[in-house]
């Protein structure tokens, strides 16, 4: 799993903007597409997965990601960094960043482990939230990709 | 302090969804209770982003622990959340 990076340069957005919470998964759901993480379709798991319980974990991170049902959708361990410097309105709770993630088997838990061990850094969190620069997510987002590799 | 340890259940481990039924649970409990498996520290259990750090799989060894005069019920409670299948539980996955 050490080839292509789980995070790839052109799966993070800067600089978009969504008016809802729906339309800023489907934006998720294009950009992992984009990067041959998943078919099309998963965006519509992403979306049921969200209306049965939030992927909001704190920090104004959300983290969408499909059903079990949806594996079949995944062709890669991947995640995206799409960030809304305006923010979205996630049932209450201002995102500022969603990092989608695409995960066969169990590769989830250790790539969500990564990123959340990154997140209770507050100094770590704020600095994704204000990120201008693709190349200081990478930085910051790192250790996620090292954790898939083994 | 009374303590409870478990093997996670869920076959995805203690991950988005499992994790996030886990944390609103606690969250709802009286007492405050500390999640922590054999080589990570305790950690809040109503904490998304902690639970979450613990990478625990199916299978993982996970002790859960709280004090108080309810915290007996609460671990136990807890504690078959934990061990449950709690990607079962989606309605329509």
């Amino acid at each position: 799993m050490a080839d292509p990076a789980v995070l790839r340069r052109h799966a993070i957005r800067l600089h978009e903007t969504a008016p809802d919470r729906d339309s800023a998964i489907r934006i998720c759901g294009e950009v992992l597409a984009d990067v041959g993480a998943v078919s099309p379709a998963y965006t519509a798991a992403m979306l049921e997965r969200e209306r049965s319980i939030s992927t909001y974990v704190g920090e104004g991170v959300a983290i969408p990601h499909g059903t079990l049902a949806s594996k079949e959708d995944v062709h890669g361990d991947a995640i995206a960094v799409v960030r809304f410097p305006d923010g979205v309105d996630w049932d209450g709770q201002p995102v500022r960043v969603c990092v989608p993630i695409a995960a066969r088997g169990d590769g989830h838990v250790a790539l969500l482990s990564a990123l959340a061990a990154i997140l209770l850094d507050p100094e770590a969190a704020r600095a994704l939230r204000d990120a201008e620069d693709p190349d200081d997510v990478i930085r910051l987002l790192e250790p996620v990709g090292k954790e898939t590799t083994t | 302090m009374i303590e409870r340890t478990v093997q996670v259940g869920s076959p995805g481990g203690l991950h988005a969804r499992p994790a996030a039924l886990f944390v609103a649970a606690a969250a709802a409990a009286p007492v405050e209770v500390t999640i922590r498996t054999a080589d990570k520290p305790a950690v809040p259990a109503r904490s998304m982003l902690a639970v979450l750090a613990l990478g625990a799989r199916r299978g993982t060894e996970v002790t859960i622990a709280a004090d108080g005069p309810e915290a007996e019920a609460v671990v136990d409670d807890l504690a078959a959340l934990v061990a449950g299948d709690l990607e079962a539980e989606t309605t329509d996955a």
